[in-house]
């Protein structure tokens, strides 16, 4: 296997902190959260995933070059993958007959054929459907194509949108908070859904030193690991003693060849649910002790379920670049079952390597290193 | 990266040897409107018996792939972190979808059941496949349609050579309920006799709905048990009919629409087979023929076209008999007009 790095050339987000990656920051730079818990604009996942593929394609001045380069497209998603239009099948079930617009939509609309259509990109492409984790094992597989030469660059992340499906379902499940989420807090009372899309290029250094890639004498991102395993124990619960979150942990610091006390900051999954966050918290504090600098976007997102792993990869790179992390919205109080103190306000950050975890309903936890080079 | 085991479940029951008999018996007409996996083909206590509220698409996906781990003949239990797993699927677990939609409508978004809604998700076969197996490893499901079994292939491989893993799980699975089967039969010519004709290179060709799964368990270790080796993937590859194999499988099997480019593989003179009509029109339907494959290529056997109905005479694979046989390539087609051939050797 051929050593190379992979370096992110480009990022690009919408979600509910913003409808770029500049609004994103300010946003967080103000700590200011949502005073609705989701995302009023209400796009189709397809255009929620074009809108940051556009941002991160300028940003890696790739948008006018796409064919002549070997480009993969590897996105996450849950409500793009499934064929769920209330409509028709509630026209279906009542008269046993329904249009087929919604199946013809459904069947144009893979969520990476469709973007690789869009944008002209010829490299393999495939939707990864892993429920939450989809966004970061997303980012993952792209990892494997370029370290395996399935492509040169690869469009990585995942997207999402508000659908009556999932916010149905969760609520079902009992898991969704009725006020703005507190990930880690003592009082969590669940998530709030969110809709958005994060997005990475990535690319071969060699390919990125070959086009000449403008990022000059900018410190550079890269891809430096990934790590996933299973917990082979339940469908929506985390294995309770952590131990397949810390199997991804480990998967990701070994791939990057550094040890945990390198990272100097982990951008967690976070949900704000009671299971999820408590498992969460043990893992990082036995991994990476209790005094790790975390973090949890989600107060300002809210989760965006098949998006949330790429957006919170973008937010950890761009993170990496700014020296800074934000405040871990609708966090006040500790909760003595959890070790670890999400950071309470903008924070300086000063090392190379972070970490950004993903955890999944059937018992998918991934995690991955990012980079920052001099 | 070379097959070490097979596992199937199909219309005409489980098992790799109960897929062989069903080869070289030859074709039978669906019992039904389509090609359903019976209900005792997926009961199997042993194995199925701790995953109960399991839906059809898991259990179908969990024996295939429990058998495949059978078939190889290698113990996991000390290798919980060895194995990775990865499902293809065009649909996912629709029925599911649609029955959790029934619960929406009929009691109200507050009432739906949320064991429903966790198996809804693409994802749930894949998770109940790590519970049987207790594996620790990466698991990922994806889907890509017609393609989805070859992109699954492409990461296996990249994992194995990257060494993420020393074994991959490789498989699909699709379902076919009543509401699938409204779709193709608005979106499809569907066969009045149940029979689909895969070499007909028809540009309205007719499809039977088919269901099932099929998983491969996959390693880089060379050894006499393997079935045969995956020695390519390739996507839009024009150069593959330059490089002739012994026998060229067509999935045709009329789900993708015009099925006219299969005509340039049949006329290379190469031997031709497809059995797409002992499991079925699927998108994921290449694993099966991806099966049989394996079978000819570990057996050195041809099986015998199921349907030969021959307009173009083509060189049709008509006699199940001993063969020597070194290369097959299995050749897909989507709707539109990509082309994705699995390269098998043995």
């Amino acid at each position: 296997m051929e050593k190379t790095n992979i370096i992110i050339t480009g990022m690009g987000a919408i979600s509910a902190a913003g409808t770029n990656l500049t609004e994103t920051l300010d946003t967080f730079q103000r700590g200011q959260v949502n005073k609705k818990p989701v995302f009023e604009h209400r796009m189709s996942t397809l255009s929620l995933a074009l809108c940051a593929v556009e941002e991160a394609l300028n940003k890696a001045e790739l948008k006018k070059r796409i064919e002549d380069f070997r480009v993969g497209v590897c996105l996450g998603t849950t409500v793009a993958s499934q064929l769920n239009d209330v409509d028709f099948y509630h026209s279906y079930r009542s008269s046993g007959k329904a249009p087929m617009d919604s199946v013809d939509r459904f069947l144009k609309g893979n969520l990476a054929q469709a973007v690789a259509n869009t944008i002209g990109a010829k490299g393999p492409r495939v939707t990864v459907v892993n429920a939450c984790s989809s966004g970061a094992d997303a980012i993952g597989v792209a990892l494997s194509w370029l370290r395996n030469g399935e492509c040169d660059i690869a469009i990585a992340g995942g997207a999402d949108e508000l659908n009556r499906i999932p916010i149905c379902g969760f609520g079902a499940l009992g898991i969704v908070s009725e006020s703005l989420c507190a990930p880690f807090d003592r009082d969590r009372k669940g998530l709030n859904l969110g809709e958005g899309a994060g997005i990475l290029v990535l690319e071969r250094e060699a390919c990125a030193c070959k086009r000449g890639n403008a990022s000059g004498n900018a410190p550079r991102l890269y891809l430096a690991g990934y790590g996933a395993s299973a917990d082979a124990y339940h469908l929506t619960a985390p294995r309770p003693d952590g131990t397949g979150l810390e199997a991804a942990i480990q998967r990701a610091l070994s791939e990057a060849c550094i040890s945990s006390q390198e990272v100097c900051f982990v951008n967690a999954h976070g949900t704000a649910t009671r299971d999820n966050d408590k498992v969460e918290g043990m893992v990082l504090a036995r991994v990476f002790g209790k005094d790790i600098k975390v973090l949890s976007t989600k107060g300002f997102t809210g989760h965006t379920l098949g998006g949330a792993g790429g957006l919170e990869a973008v937010f950890t790179g761009a993170a990496l670049l700014e020296g800074w992390i934000p405040a871990s919205a609708g966090f006040v109080n500790q909760d003595d079952e959890i070790p670890i103190t999400p950071v309470r306000e903008k924070t300086s950050i000063h090392g190379s390597f972070a970490l950004s975890t993903s955890l999944a309903f059937g018992g998918n936890n991934a995690a991955i290193v990012i980079g920052r080079g001099a | 990266m070379n097959i070490f085991g097979i596992g199937v479940v199909f219309s005409g029951g489980r098992g790799i040897n109960r897929y062989d008999d069903a080869l070289r018996h030859g074709w039978i007409k669906p019992e039904d409107s389509g090609y359903h996996v019976k209900e005792e083909s997926i009961t199997d206590k042993r194995i199925l018996g701790g995953i109960r509220r399991a839906d059809r698409f898991s259990k179908m996906a969990v024996l295939a792939a429990s058998d495949a781990v059978v078939d190889s003949g290698i113990n996991f239990n000390k290798k919980k972190s060895s194995l990775g797993i990865i499902v293809s699927t065009a649909f996912g677990p629709h029925v599911t979808t649609f029955r959790f939609l029934d619960d929406m409508l009929e009691y109200g978004d507050r009432n739906a059941s949320p064991t429903i809604f966790s198996h809804s998700v693409h994802n749930a076969a894949a998770s109940y496949i790590t519970s049987v197996l207790d594996s620790r490893g990466p698991t990922i499901t994806l889907t890509q349609f017609a393609f989805s079994f070859h992109q699954a292939l492409i990461l296996a491989r990249a994992w194995l050579y990257e060494k993420r893993c020393e074994y991959v799980l490789v498989g699909s699975v699709d379902e076919c309920g009543t509401v699938m089967e409204y779709i193709c039969r608005q979106k499809l010519r569907i066969a009045g006799d149940g029979r689909i004709k895969p070499f007909n290179f028809s540009k309205t060709p007719v499809a039977v709905p088919g269901e099932g799964s099929v998983f491969f368990l996959m390693t880089l270790e060379k050894s006499h048990k393997k079935y045969c080796e995956i020695t390519a993937i390739s996507l839009n590859d024009k150069e593959v009919e330059k490089n002739r194999p012994d026998m060229f499988i067509l999935d045709a099997d009329g789900i993708a629409g015009d099925e006219k480019e299969y005509q340039k593989a049949a006329e290379s003179g190469v031997c031709i087979s497809g059995y797409s009509p002992i499991f079925g029109s699927m998108m994921t339907g290449t694993s099966f023929n991806c099966a049989a494959a394996a079978l000819m290529l570990k057996k050195q056997l041809h099986y015998a076209c199921l349907v030969s109905h021959n307009p173009y005479n083509i060189n049709l694979c008509t006699k199940t008999e001993p063969a020597q046989i070194r290369r097959i390539s299995c050749i897909r087609y989507n709707c539109g007009g990509e082309k994705a051939v699995i390269k098998l050797t043995v």
